[in-house]
């Protein structure tokens, strides 16, 4: 499970980051790049099948839980390695970790009911379009790019 | 107080962030990451507990020890340049991960790139194929 993206469709107004924002507390785990004035591309976790955070972590404090990469705030000692080891750089520490949860408990995740241009969908969802790049792509083969 | 082998610390921040006495102080300046384990008389164990390499004992208390410092270089992301982790934490992660995750096609190490630059080149590599998509459906 992870977001997808329809790039096509994104207009770059970093809506998911400000509706991630607002249920996390102020914290962000979503980024919007813009490339070379022809794309907007948010970044999302992949929730990897074979995650390289959750390796990376010594506590258990990153786990599977079905097809989300989950994480227990109460495990983390902030150590950074999760961050390291992300190859999409879409695993912050401060304090302790942050990442996406995919609104665990929301009917669906915050950034995909919130996108006006309706370029997000989470999996399962209407059928992909031309152009719709899936946000988990090659990562849950092991976490390459 | 506790006492570090220098040969298995990596440099995290985990003793740090979880000392409740901040008796552990680290200090990233510039280049390099500074450690220093003041001489702790609490009878607490956490750093010791959630040290991930494994490096940290506690011992009785000797005040002819000096109180124990390491220093580690930050490693520079081979894109942008900016300082961005310990050499000991990185080779962890390289060590752990798959053989087949640590490169991508182009045989370059992602994971010598800092989180921002691994988020950008994700960013211009899904544009790419979006352009490419585009050019394809148009004739």
């Amino acid at each position: 499970m992870a977001v997808h993206v329809d790039i096509d469709r994104c207009i770059g107004c970093r809506s998911c980051e400000v509706a991630c924002q607002r249920v996390h507390g102020g914290s962000c785990h979503v980024r919007v790049h813009f490339v070379g004035g022809i794309a907007s591309v948010p970044i999302f976790c992949h929730h990897c099948e074979e995650a390289s955070c959750i390796i990376a972590c010594s506590f258990g404090a990153l786990f599977k839980e079905g097809d989300r990469t989950a994480f227990d705030v109460e495990k983390c000692t902030g150590c950074g390695l999760c961050s390291l080891a992300c190859p999409f750089g879409i695993v912050w520490t401060d304090k302790i970790a942050e990442k996406c949860d995919l609104c665990d408990g929301r009917p669906e995740p915050t950034c995909v009911a919130t996108c006006p241009a309706d370029a997000l969908s989470a999996d399962g969802e209407a059928a992909p379009r031309g152009g719709q790049v899936r946000a988990g792509r090659s990562a849950s083969s092991g976490g390459t790019r | 107080m506790i006492e570090v082998d220098p040969g298995l610390c990596i440099g995290c921040r985990s003793c740090s962030n979880v000392c409740p006495s901040q008796n552990i102080l680290r200090t990233d300046s510039g280049e390099a990451r500074r450690i220093l384990w003041k001489r702790c008389r609490e009878e607490c164990d956490l750093c010791v507990e959630f040290c991930p390499a494994k490096a940290l004992t506690l011992v009785p208390i000797d005040e002819s020890v000096p109180e124990p410092e390491l220093s580690f270089d930050l490693v520079a992301c081979r894109i942008c340049g900016s300082r961005y982790a310990t050499e000991p934490m990185l080779s962890r992660i390289e060590a752990a991960l798959p053989s087949d995750s640590r490169r991508d096609p182009e045989g370059a190490e992602w994971i010598r790139a800092c989180p921002p630059c691994r988020r950008r080149a994700e960013a211009e590599r899904a544009a790419e194929e979006t352009v490419a998509a585009r050019r394809r459906r148009r004739g």
